[in-house]
């Protein structure tokens, strides 16, 4: 049908931006696409975690004194400086999108720098606690077992149990299958620690695009994106902290 | 909300921006909302009220992840299908966990007494 016009067709059509991909029309359509797509990708990392809490209710339901006398274990500051820690994360990543939005090169380059540096913060808090619970024998399944109880059980668990030793409540401990609360504890978690960690390469490579100046007012799915997955990894925080830290 | 009509008045969006820019206020107050609600959360737990604590814990959580996907997240201001793939898969996990709790309790009274009669197995 081309062969009925005069003109060669490269010369109607109008100069493509360099970011458009050739399968999209438009900016705006390529944006709703790559956003469509990650909000997809949300749904199963919703359903991915799902597993895991799904294990947890199973066995709270039937444990609840387990998972009482576990939770004595969990240092609920840290739990809530971390949470406060990656709320104030995803602040940053919001205010991110917004810089990139409004063409803010170096704003956008702060926020992703803060954005990274609470994820890093996060992990160190982290590691702190994971070191400690390995140190104090803490840990998952059968491994479980407390070194030295009189020292390392938590006061507040030896309060629960009146008149016994900490040896024997460690015995108890061991004898109720506690390792399992550590099991799922150290999956969530663990779980949870592997996508801040994505999320902090994700950043650095963000960083390295935004110095670059990459990203305009049209073309910014990659910050929009990469911050829909760092408030997704938030939301799933928001859960896991009440539900392993504030046992009582 | 009050927000919505003020962002309306000034828009600082560039000309041609695609999608929606947030207001500095609104997410300012979106995360010290969000901080109240987690201080809540962890006051809530000096107070014993039986299984009505993790109920509670849950709705606050609840209402901080939607809070998120509302502001910090677009979904306000956002096309409706992406707001419907979240629902979703939230309202899969509902049904996932709903139905695997159905029964999951009914086992283990016999359990307990396999174990009481069999005390070496398992170990």
């Amino acid at each position: 049908m081309s062969s009925t016009t005069s003109h060669d067709s490269t010369h109607a059509l109008p100069a493509r931006p360099k970011e458009l991909a050739m399968h999209f029309d438009t900016l705006h359509q390529q944006y709703q696409s790559a956003k469509l797509g990650m909000w997809l990708f949300l749904a199963q990392e919703i359903l991915f975690f799902a597993g895991l809490f799904c294990a947890y209710a199973v066995y709270r339901g039937n444990h609840p004194e387990m998972f009482h006398d576990a939770h004595f274990f969990l240092d609920t500051k840290l739990g809530a400086i971390n949470t406060v820690v990656l709320l104030c994360s995803s602040l940053t990543a919001a205010w991110s999108v917004r810089c990139a939005q409004l063409e803010q090169r170096k704003g956008l380059i702060a926020t992703i720098v803060l954005t990274i540096l609470a994820a890093c913060t996060f992990m160190v808090i982290k590691y702190f606690e994971y070191s400690h619970k390995v140190h104090i024998g803490a840990v998952w399944g059968e491994s479980f077992g407390i070194v030295d109880a009189a020292h390392n059980l938590p006061q507040s668990l030896l309060d629960a149990y009146p008149g016994k030793s900490a040896e024997e409540v460690a015995a108890l401990l061991k004898q109720n299958n506690t390792g399992t609360f550590f099991s799922i504890y150290f999956c969530m978690t663990g779980l949870h620690g592997i996508h801040v960690l994505i999320g902090i390469g994700v950043y650095l490579w963000l960083l390295s695009r935004a110095v670059k100046g990459h990203f305009n007012r049209k073309y910014y799915a990659a910050v929009d994106n990469v911050a829909l997955y760092w408030h997704i990894v938030d939301i799933i925080w928001i859960f896991l902290f009440p539900l392993l830290y504030l046992i009582g | 909300m009050a927000d919505g009509h003020a962002e309306h008045g000034h828009n600082e969006a560039l000309e041609g921006t695609i999608g929606h820019v947030s207001n500095p206020a609104t997410l300012v107050k979106v995360l010290i909302t969000l901080l109240a609600l987690t201080g809540l959360t962890v006051a809530a737990t000096y107070v014993n009220l039986g299984r009505l604590n993790v109920i509670g814990a849950l709705a606050i959580a609840s209402v901080k992840a939607s809070i998120v996907a509302l502001w910090f997240m677009h979904l306000r201001y956002d096309k409706r299908y992406n707001f419907f793939v979240l629902v979703s898969a939230f309202a899969l996990v509902a049904f996932f966990i709903g139905v695997v709790l159905l029964d999951t309790t009914l086992y283990q009274d016999g359990i307990t007494e396999y174990r009481a009669q069999h005390p070496a197995a398992g170990k």
